[in-house]
């Protein structure tokens, strides 16, 4: 629901990162979002073009590593992941001794930029 | 060329909110980030609360809402400092927009701040906004799906206050479903069942609150 305010973030980020470098534009950025994180990927992509306008990011394409929620169960050693954006005990052994490992991330891990100014400038 | 970036795309609020965070923690002030869905009765746990309260702990409030002044105007009616944000459409309230209405809060006046977010179960639990605790409120006519349909809430608060437990004749809702489900996912949920409307319940509410100043 709060997809707007996310991709207004991303691109605070990656812009002023791509300003402060120097780079001339940013053609795509990849993140990392876990199913637990409670982000819609289509209503995030969707304020992301929205948003991006007259931003050095205007041509980005988001791209979204989608990861899912998973664990290790201490009683059972297994580790797992599951479907659902929640869990509730170990799936194979039905155990609720278990520790969240991934499912959570919300992060930026790389962009695709053009040409840098000063390549260009003389 | 691919240019490595690796940051929290959160990480900004993230700064902010620990900002608020030390300024509340030097003035001696506890913070309470009250969530919840619309109509769960945010506003009505707190009014009384506060009326309980008001003569042992100072109390202020930061009011949270899409649009208008009605929880801030009801807040005011008991007398205790409050301050009404309009978000003008965001979904929940985060760290910036509290540091920009401290200064209209007598951080050294007060030994408690309550923060009540926008209405909405999703994604006030995203957003820190420099608290010491997170607490939600559900009323029981909301249904026992909740805890699995909102998993994150659940999990980020520190107490949930299952409210309008008056109307359990009338609602076909199942309470130890929706009490387990809901420690399932967070095994050490404190949980109070209340009404506002009766008052059942709020006295172990406001004591166990009391003792946490």
């Amino acid at each position: 629901m709060h997809e707007t305010s996310i991709a207004l973030g991303i691109l605070d980020i990656i812009n002023d990162r791509c300003i402060a470098e120097g780079y001339h534009s940013i053609e795509s950025v990849r993140l990392r979002i876990g199913r637990a994180a409670g982000i819609m990927p289509e209503a995030l992509l969707f304020s992301f073009d929205v948003a991006k306008m007259e931003t050095p990011a205007e041509n980005a394409q988001l791209i979204i590593d989608s990861i899912p929620l998973g664990g290790m169960c201490s009683e059972c050693n297994t580790e797992f992941e599951v479907e659902e954006a929640y869990v509730l005990s170990c799936p194979k052994c039905g155990s609720a001794a278990f520790k969240i490992q991934k499912g959570y991330e919300m992060e930026i891990v790389e962009m695709d930029v053009g040409d840098t100014e000063r390549d260009i400038l003389p | 060329m691919k240019v490595k970036v690796v940051t929290r795309i959160l990480e900004a609020n993230e700064r902010l909110a620990e900002e608020n965070r030390k300024r509340f923690k030097e003035a001696g002030v506890f913070v309470i980030n009250l969530m919840g869905g619309p109509g769960a009765g945010k506003t009505s746990l707190l009014e009384k609360t506060i009326l309980e309260l008001k003569n042992r702990i100072r109390i202020g409030v930061i009011e949270g809402d899409i649009a208008g002044t009605d929880d801030a105007e009801r807040i005011h009616t008991t007398g205790v400092p409050v301050v009404q944000i309009n978000t003008g459409g965001a979904c929940h309230l985060d760290a910036n927009m509290i540091s920009e209405v401290l200064p209209e809060m007598p951080l050294k006046d007060l030994d408690m701040i309550i923060v009540e977010n926008v209405g909405n179960l999703v994604c006030p639990a995203e957003f820190k906004v420099g608290e010491d605790m997170k607490a939600m409120v559900l009323s029981i006519a909301e249904g026992h799906d909740k805890p699995l349909k909102y998993p994150l809430m659940f999990k980020e608060s520190a107490v949930l206050v299952l409210n309008k437990v008056d109307l359990l004749p009338y609602v076909n809702v199942d309470m130890q479903k929706l009490k387990n489900d809901a420690i399932s996912l967070n095994p050490g949920l404190k949980i109070f069942e209340v009404s506002c409307r009766t008052g059942e319940g709020l006295h172990r509410w406001t004591e166990w609150l009391n003792g946490l100043k």
